[in-house]
C-alpha cells in the first residue's frame, strides 16, 4: 500500500465522522425516512455495528441495548423480524445471528431468547429439500442470497449439520453460467452480488474446487471502470457496494491482484461524506449505512491502514470469526 | 437506508416548516401501521384490514410484513374457501416442480361463481401492484407478491382463465423490460413465467421459439443488452433439441450466430456484451469434455477451422480498431484454446515461434490499454512462459 501516503488529505479515511454518523442513525425518529426503512432495522444494526468494529470503535453503540433490541425481534418459531412487529425472514435472522456473534452474545439466545436450536431449525426448515436451495420465509421466494445467509448463520451457530450441504452445492453449480459467474437461480444472468453469495457458500462448504477460477476472476476484474469503482454486471454503473461483492469474491479465489487496488481505494474514499460522515454509492451522492459498511469492508480487504481485518466470507471482523468458529468446533 | 443515485443534501438544513410536515407524515403513517398491527394481532384478517394494507403499501411497498398481512386477508376473507387448504404457504410450487393438485378437480368442487369472484380479486391484486412496480421496479417484495398471486390463480381458477392471467403478466413483463432493458428482476420473472406457462397446468406447450425471437428483438433494439444475450445463450440448447436439429442444422445455426456477432463487432468492437456472447459461442466450439455443447458432433478439425476463422477475422479488426482491449483479450484467449485443441488432436498447424511472438505482442497491448488489470496480465505471462517450457 505504498500509494496511500501519496493521497491528498481529502482522501484520508474520515473515521471520526463515520463513527458519529453511525451513532446518529437511531436518533432520526423525526425523519420520515427513518420509519419508511424500519423493515431494514436489524440489517442496519449489523451494517452499522460491523462498520464500528472495523473502524476500531466497537463500543460506540451500547452493547446491552444492542442485545436487547436483537432479542426483541425474535419470534416464537426462532426466526427474527426486522424490528418488533415485523414478520420473521431469513435476511433478518442472519443479521441477528451476525450481530450476536459480533458482540459475543450468542449464548443469550439460550439464556433469554428462544434458544439456539430454534434459530437453527427456523433456518434449516427453509431449505427446499428437493433442489437444495433456500427460501426467505414461509411464502416461498427462493434466491441464492438466502442459501448463503443460511450457511453463514448456521456456521456461526455451529449447526451446518441441519441442512443438506451437498444438495445446496449442486444447486449452486446449477446457477453457474458460461462466463464463470452465478445468478439468483439456475438460468439467471451472472451478477456480482449473487457471485459473492455463491462463492462464499461454496467456500463454507469446502467446495471451491467447483469454481472456474480464471474465468470467474476475469469476469470480476472486468467489472472495474476507469473511475476505479466496480460495477455489478457488464455495462452498468459503478457502485461502492460492489467494492465488497466483487472484491471479496476475488479474495476468496485468490485474485484481488487482478484489479487496480489503489484506484479502488481512491474511489471508495472519494465516496465519503466528509462533513456528515458515511459513504455513498458513488462520489457526490447521499451516504447510507449499507454503502458505509461495504465501502469500509472493501477498504479493509485492500489492507487500508487504521481498519480491522475483515473476513471475506462472512463480512465480520476476522477476530470475531476466530473467536466464534473456535467455539463452534 | 440503502439509497442509490440520490444526490447529497444536508439533513440538518430542514426548515422548521419542513420538519413539521415530516412529523405529520410520520404520524399518519404510524397511525395506519398501528391499526394494522392491532387488528392483525387480534387475528381478524378481514376486508377492513385488507383495505388498510392498501393504504400503507402505497406509502411503502418495501414493507414486506404488510404484504404478508395482505396475503392472510386474501386467504381468510376475500378469496373463496374451497381451495384454502391448498393455499397454505408450504405448498407453493416452484416452476420446476410437477404439481400434484389438479386444477380441474378443484374447479369442480368450487362453484363457478367462486371462481369468477376469485378471478376478479386476483386480477385486481395484480392491477393494484402495477403502479407500485412502475415506481419501484427493483423492489423484491413486489415481484414476490405478484408471483404468489399468480400461483393462487393456478390453484383456484379454471386453466383457461389462469392462463390468460399469466399471459397478461408476460405482456406486462415485456413492458417493464422496455422501460429498463437490464432489470434483472424482470428477466428472472420472465424466465419464471415462461417455465410455468409451459407446464400442463397452464399453456402446456414449449415457448422456446417465441422466447428466442424475443431475445433477437431485444438485441436489435440494443446490441449492448447483455441480459438479452445471456438469455439467448440459455435458450439455444433447448431450441435446437426441439427443432430436432441434425448436425448440419446445428453447424448452420452456430455459423449464423457467429456471422451475426461478427457483423456487430465490426461496428462496435468496444461493446463487452458482444464479446461475452462471442466467448460463449467459442466455448461451444472448444467443447471441453466435461461441458455439453450445442454442436456436439463437430470433428476436432472442424472446430479448429471455425476458431481459426474467428481469430483471422478478429485480427482484421485491429486494422480499424488498434486500441480496443477486448480485441487482444479475445485473440489471446482463443489462440491459447486453439493450441490446446491442436495438441489434443495431435494436429499441426501454426508456427510456434510466430505464435509466441503474436501472443507477446497482444499481451503487451493489453498491458498498455488495460493497466488496471496489470496483475492479471502478469499471471497470463507466467502461464505463457510455463507453457513454452513444457512444450
Amino acid at each position: 500500500m505504498s500509494g496511500i501516503q501519496e493521497l491528498p488529505d481529502e482522501l484520508q479515511l474520515a473515521t471520526a465522522q463515520h463513527v458519529k454518523y453511525i451513532q446518529s442513525l437511531d436518533t432520526r425518529k423525526d425523519e420520515y425516512d427513518y420509519w419508511l426503512t424500519e423493515h431494514l432495522r436489524l440489517n442496519g444494526l449489523y451494517w452499522g455495528l460491523t462498520s464500528l468494529y472495523l473502524l476500531r470503535h466497537p463500543d460506540a453503540l451500547p452493547r446491552d441495548e444492542t442485545i436487547d433490541f436483537v432479542l426483541s425481534c425474535q419470534h416464537s418459531n426462532g426466526g427474527f423480524g426486522a424490528a418488533p412487529g415485523h414478520d420473521a425472514h431469513m435476511l433478518y435472522t442472519v443479521s441477528a445471528v451476525q450481530i450476536l456473534a459480533l458482540v459475543d452474545a450468542l449464548d443469550e439466545l439460550d439464556k433469554r431468547g428462544q434458544g439456539k436450536a430454534m434459530v437453527g431449525k427456523f433456518i434449516a426448515d427453509l431449505q427446499n429439500r428437493e433442489t437444495g436451495t433456500f427460501s426467505g420465509d414461509e411464502w416461498g421466494e427462493e434466491d441464492t442470497r438466502f442459501l448463503y445467509g443460511a450457511f453463514n448463520a448456521l456456521s456461526l451457530l455451529g449447526m451446518m449439520h441441519l441442512v443438506d450441504v451437498d444438495k445446496a452445492v449442486n444447486h449452486i453449480v446449477a446457477c453457474a453460467n458460461f462466463d464463470g459467474g452465478y445468478g439468483v437461480s439456475p438460468g439467471a444472468e451472472s451478477h456480482s452480488g449473487q457471485i459473492f453469495t455463491c462463492v462464499a457458500a461454496l467456500t463454507i462448504a469446502g467446495r471451491k474446487d467447483l469454481i472456474d477460477v480464471d474465468r470467474l476472476a476475469g469476469w470480476l476484474s472486468e467489472r472495474q471502470v476507469p473511475s476505479g469503482g466496480l460495477n455489478g454486471r457488464p455495462e452498468k454503473k459503478e457502485d461502492v457496494c460492489y467494492s465488497w461483492w466483487v472484491l471479496s469474491s476475488l479474495a476468496m479465489i485468490g485474485r484481488t491482484h487482478w484489479i487496480d487496488r489503489e484506484k479502488l481505494i481512491g474511489f471508495i474514499l472519494r465516496s465519503q461524506d466528509l462533513e456528515q460522515g458515511g459513504i455513498s454509492d458513488r462520489p457526490g451522492n447521499m451516504a447510507d449505512v449499507w454503502h458505509t459498511i461495504f465501502g469500509l469492508a472493501g477498504l479493509s480487504l485492500l489492507g487500508y491502514p487504521g481498519l480491522d481485518a475483515v473476513d471475506p466470507v462472512f463480512c465480520l471482523p476476522k477476530t470475531t470469526m476466530e473467536r466464534v468458529l473456535g467455539k463452534a468446533r | 437506508m440503502a439509497s442509490h443515485g440520490v444526490a447529497k443534501y444536508n439533513r440538518a438544513a430542514r426548515t422548521e416548516e419542513q420538519r413539521q410536515q415530516d412529523l405529520e407524515k410520520i404520524e399518519k403513517y404510524r397511525q395506519i401501521e398501528d391499526s394494522i398491527r392491532s387488528q392483525a394481532s387480534a387475528g381478524t384478517y378481514d376486508t377492513a384490514l385488507f383495505q388498510l394494507t392498501s393504504k400503507l403499501l402505497r406509502l411503502n411497498p418495501e414493507y414486506h410484513t404488510i404484504w404478508n398481512v395482505r396475503r392472510r386477508c386474501l386467504i381468510s376473507s376475500l378469496l373463496s374457501k374451497s381451495s384454502t387448504s391448498n393455499s397454505s404457504p408450504d405448498t407453493m410450487p416452484t416452476p420446476h416442480e410437477d404439481q400434484s393438485t389438479s386444477t380441474t378437480e378443484q374447479s369442480a368442487s368450487s362453484t363457478a361463481a367462486d371462481a369468477d369472484s376469485d378471478a376478479d380479486i386476483l386480477r385486481s391484486e395484480l392491477a393494484f401492484t402495477v403502479p407500485l412496480l412502475v415506481e419501484f421496479p427493483k423492489c423484491y417484495w413486489l415481484w414476490g407478491y405478484r408471483q404468489w398471486i399468480l400461483e393462487q390463480a393456478v390453484l383456484r381458477l379454471p386453466t383457461a382463465t389462469a392462463t390468460s392471467i399469466w399471459e397478461g403478466e408476460l405482456a406486462l413483463d415485456s413492458k417493464m423490460l422496455t422501460k429498463d432493458r437490464r432489470n434483472f428482476h424482470a428477466w428472472g420473472y420472465r424466465r419464471y413465467l415462461v417455465a410455468r406457462l409451459e407446464t400442463p397446468e397452464l399453456r402446456g406447450k414449449s415457448m422456446v421459439e417465441d422466447e428466442f425471437t424475443y431475445t433477437t428483438k431485444m438485441i436489435r433494439v440494443d446490441l449492448s443488452n447483455f441480459s438479452a444475450w445471456h438469455n439467448r445463450s440459455r435458450l439455444i440448447r433447448r431450441l435446437l433439441d426441439e427443432r430436432g436439429a441434425d448436425d448440419k442444422a446445428r453447424a448452420a445455426f452456430i455459423e449464423a450466430e457467429l456471422d451475426q456477432i461478427r457483423e456487430a463487432l465490426n461496428v462496435g468492437p468496444e461493446d463487452q456484451s458482444l464479446w461475452y456472447y462471442h466467448r460463449y459461442l467459442i466455448l461451444q466450439l472448444i467443447h471441453h469434455s466435461q461441458e455439453s455443447t450445442i454442436v456436439p458432433n463437430l470433428t476436432v478439425e472442424e472446430r479448429i477451422s471455425y476458431i481459426e476463422r474467428e481469430i483471422e477475422d478478429i485480427k482484421d479488426l485491429i486494422e480499424d480498431y488498434d486500441d480496443i482491449k477486448w480485441v487482444y483479450e479475445a485473440l489471446l484467449e482463443y489462440t491459447l484454446a486453439l493450441g490446446q485443441l491442436r495438441q489434443a488432436s495431435q494436429s499441426t498447424g501454426g508456427d510456434d515461434d510466430r505464435q509466441n511472438e503474436e501472443l507477446q505482442t497482444w499481451l503487451a497491448k493489453l498491458r498498455k490499454l488495460d493497466p488496471m488489470q496489470a496483475g492479471r496480465w502478469d499471471d497470463v505471462e507466467k502461464e505463457l512462459k510455463s507453457r513454452r517450457e513444457t512444450t
